[in-house]
């Protein structure tokens, strides 16, 4: 041991660490490289501050066209306001049944490499896939209506819903299931009670989200002929009855508000 | 001697080319023995344990467990257990591994896994004998109080008297027990290890443990085999083990862990 230090109030044996330049420049590197991003994407899409100063007097004569909501669209509106739901519920539970064998085939704990890699490629390419896309396609194949709006958001939702699912089963702790397993439980079994038990609240929160979501993409398949409240939409705005819009809009707008928050308060409850 | 219910010879386990974590020249463990493996950390006990459980493969040697022999090396099998053995081998981890959402009687009940094969038992529904064989086993733990309750409300004593009884109903023949208690303070780990040896017995189970006390083995067990850099340095009768022993197993560089189990509560 050598002599200590005196100990002057100034004088500490500890020396911080150093400030390298190094980390200074890389932290600023990366400020000025989301600068420039940003910066890209402003010019390219033309965007001007005074531009958009010019155009509240037209958005308001826009908004003005809307008041005050027709009233008389109110069943209207509920009952393609019902059907966006009934899309939205049947597409999410076709989806949740689909993505429960490949989401076991993607979770690395649960299937060699070469299994699961492909797998959780296949999910992420139909991820790629457009809703409004499938939405045409099914159209096409199936004819107008609310049946082939289920079908692209149910195959929309599963690219999505496999992954979360996989990676909920990826994050059970192992050690549990290997007791299972110590005690002779089967493939199944080790998955039914080992993991499924641990994430069950992870997977009912991931598919409530997923149910929002799909209850707001919904709204704009009518678009495509689809079903739902996206067909009055586009019908009356092309026919000029904006009054008639607003009440749509609102109706869309209390729905997915009341569906949000029961959402959120459900989620919070699962644990 | 019976057929050992355990049984090495010339077992060597080897992770990458670092020098062998084990290394046994022959070891047998006869049906309804306690045994006890001692060490310092690092000496093999774990890897022995899961070796004997199947988690890990030997690189040379001979194995057997329950008459299932298993021959490692060039042109040997790898340490594949089916569900039949699987289910007479029950393990007692050292972190308890309870599922932590599942009540107490479903953690027990799910130690009956290996002899479940129909859709109902997905569907949760289980033959009433091994519900039953449940409850006896928490009572037999003392946690009758608690079974409804979630695993995760227990401590860790606790959660580790449902490991004991989730193996009870497994009904194995050879029970592991890899450190079962050394997250458990001294007089708990005492009481935990009481457990294990009395239901061993009152069962009929062979029992190997590892402790990381050597007083816990010297208390409790029949035999205690200690384990230093791989190697079987010291086997004998737990009563034959003293300080000589102890130093001997651990080495100097590494002094036999000091604190005394006290006396169980009565």
């Amino acid at each position: 041991m050598s002599t200590p230090p005196p100990a002057t109030p100034r004088g500490s044996a500890h020396t911080p660490p150093e400030q390298s330049l190094g980390i200074t420049l890389r932290r600023t590197s990366g400020v000025v490289t989301f600068a420039v991003i940003v910066a890209w994407a402003w010019h390219g899409t033309g965007f001007e501050l005074s531009r958009l100063a010019g155009s509240l007097a037209p958005l308001a004569e826009f908004l003005g066209r809307m008041s005050p909501p027709d009233m008389s669209t109110l069943d209207v509106a509920m009952k393609a306001t019902a059907e966006t739901l009934q899309m939205a519920v049947l597409g999410t539970f076709l989806a949740v049944v689909l993505s429960i064998p490949p989401a076991l085939l993607a979770a690395a704990n649960l299937t060699p490499t070469w299994i699961h890699q492909p797998v959780r490629w296949a999910l992420a390419l139909l991820r790629g896939i457009p809703l409004l896309l499938l939405a045409l396609m099914f159209v096409a194949a199936l004819g107008l209506g609310p049946v082939p709006g289920v079908l692209a958001i149910a195959v929309h939702s599963i690219g999505m819903l496999a992954k979360f699912y996989a990676d909920a089963f990826e994050s059970a702790r192992q050690g549990p299931v290997e007791a299972l397993d110590s005690a002779g439980a089967n493939w199944l079994q080790r998955v039914r009670f080992g993991i499924l038990t641990q994430v069950a609240p992870d997977l009912a929160r991931d598919t409530l989200f997923r149910f929002e979501l799909n209850l707001r993409e919904s709204l704009v398949l009518g678009l495509v002929g689809a079903g739902g409240i996206g067909f009055y939409i586009q019908l009356y705005i092309r026919s000029f009855q904006y009054q008639r819009v607003a009440t749509l809009t609102l109706v869309i707008l209390v729905i997915v508000v009341l569906v949000e928050q029961g959402s959120v308060a459900i989620r919070r409850r699962l644990r | 001697m019976a057929d050992p219910v355990l049984r090495l010879r010339d077992l060597r386990v080897r992770y990458g080319d670092k020098p062998p974590v084990l290394d046994v020249l022959a070891l047998d463990v006869a049906a309804g023995e306690i045994v006890c493996l001692i060490g310092p950390s690092g000496a093999g006990k774990t890897t022995l344990l899961r070796l004997a459980n199947g988690y890990v493969d030997g690189e040379c040697g001979e194995l057997e467990v329950l008459g299932r022999a298993v021959r490692f090396g060039p042109g040997g099998d790898a340490n594949r257990r089916d569900r039949a053995l699987r289910r007479r081998v029950g393990f007692v981890f050292q972190s308890f591994n309870v599922i932590e959402r599942a009540s107490v009687f479903d953690n027990v009940l799910w130690g009956s896994l290996g002899r479940q094969d129909g859709i109902g038992t997905l569907l949760g529904r289980f033959p009433e004998a091994d519900r039953q064989l449940a409850m006896d086993a928490i009572a037999e733990v003392d946690l009758v109080a608690q079974a409804s309750q979630r695993a995760d409300t227990l401590s860790g004593g606790q959660q580790q008297r449902v490991g004991v009884a989730r193996v009870i109903v497994q009904k194995p023949d050879l029970v592991l027990a890899d450190e079962p208690v050394s997250s458990l303070d001294p007089v708990l780990a005492a009481e935990i290890i009481e457990l294990m040896v009395e239901v061993a017995r009152r069962h009929g189970n062979t029992l190997v443990m590892s402790v990381h006390l050597p007083a816990l083995a010297q208390r409790f067990a029949d035999r205690v085999v200690g384990l230093r850099e791989g190697k079987v340095v010291w086997d004998g009768a737990a009563a034959a083990l003293d300080e000589a022993a102890i130093a001997a197993i651990y080495g100097a560089e590494a002094p036999p862990p000091p604190p005394p189990v006290p006396e169980a509560t009565p």
